[in-house]
């Protein structure tokens, strides 16, 4: 156990609301003692157990894999797991995600972006199932490389609080969610893609990106889902050209 | 402290039972360090109409006859222009430089049974191309060649 010399006194600025009081967020400052090794959850778990058992926020795993603890951390989506206290000064502002609807304090409410996450149609699409006889589908390890990059979110959504474009329209499918609907037009095994480019062409068109780059830049995992969105653009145009010379079949 | 998004963001299209409060933007979204150069991306759109502006002047003089159009390559030479030239210059290398950088990642793994090169070998010929166009550019209306 550490001596209370290593412990540094933070003001951390929390954005709080409670449907049954508030009309909207307020905010609400906490003096946290904050060891050196904390990261930003560790306060807000501090927060709760030993302040104010009324605070609201989502976590699980602790190790940058669940992707539950989201949130914008002065101003920058940040999983508060993995963001170390000893990049900020002694104010901390923590809120919710950018861009979404606010449940209760720091939890946001994640059923839009379910809906987008189903419109890409996220699994493996095959006209025709192989029987277990003619045994399993096989991969080598350069077609897994074309996609593997996109198949590591977490789906922490802090694409979705960074994106400029969300910010303005609420149809556009967003980073992630076309990052994973890329990430099955990629796979060997897959014959949906044409499906998927109909749907990055419609509504919530991948063309909406305007290719700020700030999804990638606040993604945890590296997936770089601006590259995922603009290689779509490129492919969903291919599609659509090709649609004219190859007939399909519905 | 925050203010508000769009009222639809990221709202599910039937509205569930849960209440919310609408989303929120940090207030400084457009203006954290990070956003900058976007920011500035999006700003050249405005010199670009600018330039276009110009261009269809130059047309205008262009009708006009000579004396129209000596008028305006003496206006040309004003400070004003050199100014708003040397902008469209710097406007047109950010550009360039930042689609450059980009560029690359957003080329498809595979596009049938063709790859694309390594980013480095698309990063020369895209800057190769541009000095070479320059150059030719340069040299018709140097009057150097042809």
């Amino acid at each position: 156990m550490a001596d209370s010399g290593e412990l540094r006194k933070r003001t951390f600025v929390v954005t709080r609301f409670d449907p049954d009081k508030d009309q909207v967020p307020k905010t609400q400052s906490y003096e946290v003692p904050c060891r050196p090794e904390w990261k930003v959850l560790d306060a807000l778990n501090y927060i709760k157990d030993e302040i104010d058992p009324t605070l609201s926020h989502r976590w699980s795993c602790r190790m940058a894999v669940c992707g539950s603890c989201g949130m914008n951390v002065n101003g920058t989506p940040k999983l508060t797991c993995k963001t170390s206290l000893a990049e900020y000064g002694d104010t901390v502002e923590v809120a919710p995600l950018a861009n979404f609807p606010i449940i209760r304090d720091l939890v946001i409410e994640m059923d839009g972006f379910m809906e987008k996450f189903k419109a890409v149609k996220p699994w493996v699409i095959v006209a025709k199932e192989k029987a277990a006889e003619e045994g399993t589908y096989r991969q080598s390890p350069e077609q897994l490389a074309a996609f593997k990059q996109f198949s590591m979110c977490i789906n922490c959504m802090l694409c979705y609080a960074a994106c400029p474009v969300v910010a303005q329209e609420p149809d556009f499918l967003g980073p992630a969610a076309i990052a994973l609907g890329h990430r099955y037009n990629m796979d060997s095994r897959d014959e949906g893609a044409s499906e998927r480019n109909e749907i990055f062409r419609g509504e919530g068109t991948v063309f909406s990106c305007s290719y700020a780059n700030e999804c990638s830049e606040v993604c945890p995992k590296h997936v770089d889902p601006a590259a995922a969105i603009n290689q779509s653009k490129l492919l969903a145009v291919i599609d659509w050209a090709t649609s004219f010379v190859v007939k399909r079949e519905k | 402290m925050a203010r508000p998004s769009d009222p639809q963001a990221m709202t599910p299209r039937k509205p569930g039972s849960t209440r919310t409060a609408p989303p929120q933007v940090p207030d400084d979204f457009w203006t954290q360090p990070r956003m900058r150069t976007y920011l500035l991306f999006d700003a050249t759109g405005i010199v670009y109409l600018l330039v276009g502006l110009v261009a269809l002047r130059v047309a205008w003089a262009l009708a006009g006859g000579a004396p129209v159009w000596d008028a305006l390559l003496r206006s040309f030479a004003s400070p004003g222009y050199v100014i708003f030239h040397v902008l469209a210059l710097i406007s047109a290398i950010f550009v360039g430089v930042r689609f450059f950088r980009l560029f690359p990642k957003a080329q498809p793994a595979q596009i049938g049974p063709v790859k694309p090169p390594p980013p480095a070998v698309l990063h020369a010929v895209l800057y190769a191309a541009w000095g070479g166009i320059t150059l030719v550019l340069l040299a018709v209306f140097g009057g150097i060649w042809p």
